[in-house]
This record gives C-alpha cells, sequence and structure tokens, in this order.
C-alpha cells in the first residue's frame, strides 16, 4: 500500500494529485479513468482542506490500496473534525440560472464519477474510501 | 493555469489555458473581478487550452454566469475538451451557460 501524508491545506494539493495520477499512469489505466480519478481526489480533498479546521494543524493522507488492475481503490483519511461529505444532500440541478445555488456540487461529481464510495470514522480520522474501474 | 483576455470590438475573449482547480481559481476571479469593474456585457470563454476543471472551476462560471446576467449580458463557451465537456454535463452547467464548437461560432452567438 502507497500513502502520502501531508498538511490539509490547498498548497499540498498538486504533491497529493501527483502521487494518486502517477500510480494510475504506472497501471495503465485510460486518460478518462486518470481524469476521473484526478476529478475525485481533488473534490475529496478540497473538502478536507474547508471542512476540517480545528485547534490543531489537521493532517491529511492518501492511501492507495492494493487492488488489480481494472480498478483503483483509494483512501482519504484526515484528523479533522468530523465530518460525513456523504451526509449532503444532492444539489439542486436546475436549469434556471436564477434558481441555481453556488456550491454542493463537489460531493455530488464524486457521487457520479467513482464506482464506489464510501465513509467511516476510526478514532479521531474520517476515512472516505472511493473506488474507479479502469474503462 | 494561464489567462489571456482580448477583445474584438466589444466582444470580450478570456482563453484559459491549464489547470481551473482550487489552487488557480483565485487567479481567474482576480481577472474577471477586474474585467466587471468595466461595463463590458458580451463574454466568451474561450477553452480550448484547458485540460482540466473542478468544482472550484464550476463556482466561478456561475458565479459570472449570474453576474452576466444581472447586467442583461450575453456569456458563452467556446471548445471544451471532452473530460472537461464531461464535467460540465453531469453537473448540469451546460445548460446554464451556452457552449459552442469554434470560437467564431461562439461570437456570432452573442453578437
Amino acid at each position: 500500500m502507497l500513502i502520502k501524508q501531508m498538511p490539509a491545506r490547498v498548497e499540498s494539493l498538486h504533491d497529493l494529485l501527483t502521487f494518486i495520477t502517477d500510480e494510475a499512469k504506472k497501471k495503465c489505466f485510460s486518460e478518462d479513468a486518470r481524469h476521473r480519478i484526478e476529478l475525485v481526489v481533488e473534490e475529496a480533498l478540497v473538502n478536507v482542506f474547508v471542512h476540517g479546521h480545528t485547534q490543531h494543524q489537521v493532517q491529511v493522507e492518501v492511501r492507495c490500496l492494493d487492488s488489480d488492475d481494472s480498478s483503483l481503490t483509494i483512501e482519504i483519511i484526515d484528523t479533522g473534525v468530523s465530518f460525513n461529505p456523504l451526509s449532503l444532500a444532492d444539489p439542486d440541478l436546475q436549469p434556471d440560472l436564477n434558481a441555481r445555488k453556488i456550491g454542493g456540487m463537489g460531493v455530488f461529481l464524486i457521487r457520479k464519477m467513482t464506482d464506489g464510495v464510501a465513509y467511516r470514522r476510526e478514532g479521531d480520522n474520517n476515512i472516505l474510501t472511493m473506488t474507479v474501474l479502469n474503462r | 493555469m494561464e489567462i489571456a483576455v482580448t477583445n474584438e470590438s466589444d466582444i470580450f475573449i478570456f482563453s484559459i489555458r491549464g489547470r481551473l482547480d482550487a489552487v488557480s481559481v483565485p487567479q481567474l476571479e482576480e481577472r474577471l473581478n477586474q474585467w466587471f469593474e468595466q461595463s463590458g456585457t458580451k463574454l466568451v470563454f474561450d477553452l480550448d487550452g484547458l485540460d482540466y476543471i473542478s468544482s472550484a472551476g464550476l463556482r466561478v462560471f456561475l458565479t459570472t454566469a449570474k453576474k452576466m446576467k444581472a447586467r442583461n449580458g450575453k456569456l458563452c463557451m467556446a471548445r471544451l475538451r471532452e473530460n472537461v465537456k464531461d464535467v460540465f454535463t453531469i453537473s448540469g452547467f451546460i445548460a446554464l451557460i451556452p457552449a459552442f464548437d469554434t470560437l467564431g461560432v461562439a461570437k456570432d452567438a452573442i453578437q
């Protein structure tokens, strides 16, 4: 299992994304699958950066779990306040510009672009598990 | 990310290249805020060079669309790459901001 840990702030984003997209490249994932992986990992990380604030410096860890060549399972683990992103309701996909609300798209994109997503709280950690199939 | 702003008469074109993500979004917001200080009403996002967009980028597009509507302006996008188009389609944003295959058609549409 490959692990990369960094402070939970936006400055860490590109290093963490490169870590995971390099893995997807090594596994010969399609361009489309690599794009979905990059997007859902960014959305999950940005949620941690925004919602995780506590007194202490929050750490975030990206884990690439052992899996076969047809799928990639990623865990995003943070030490921030307890927060289940999957508890958020889907945004209203209002086609009317005036009525359309800003925000809520990150978790929606995670739901739509992964082939599996789950949240659990373990001790002081939030753990989001996302699986993307190579297709 | 690189942003180039050009204009052809009263049509302003924002050409956005590279990655529009949580890191680069403030740069685009700043450039747009400067533009909104003027009274322009016709804006095209040329996305031919845009490799990647996340929800942070979508948020700026929605804010811009709302501001343009508030000043009775016209906004559209041109030349979205396949993966960028996917994000706009899944999020439903494709129904909020018209998208065109070429810059010429986009300019004609808001003329």
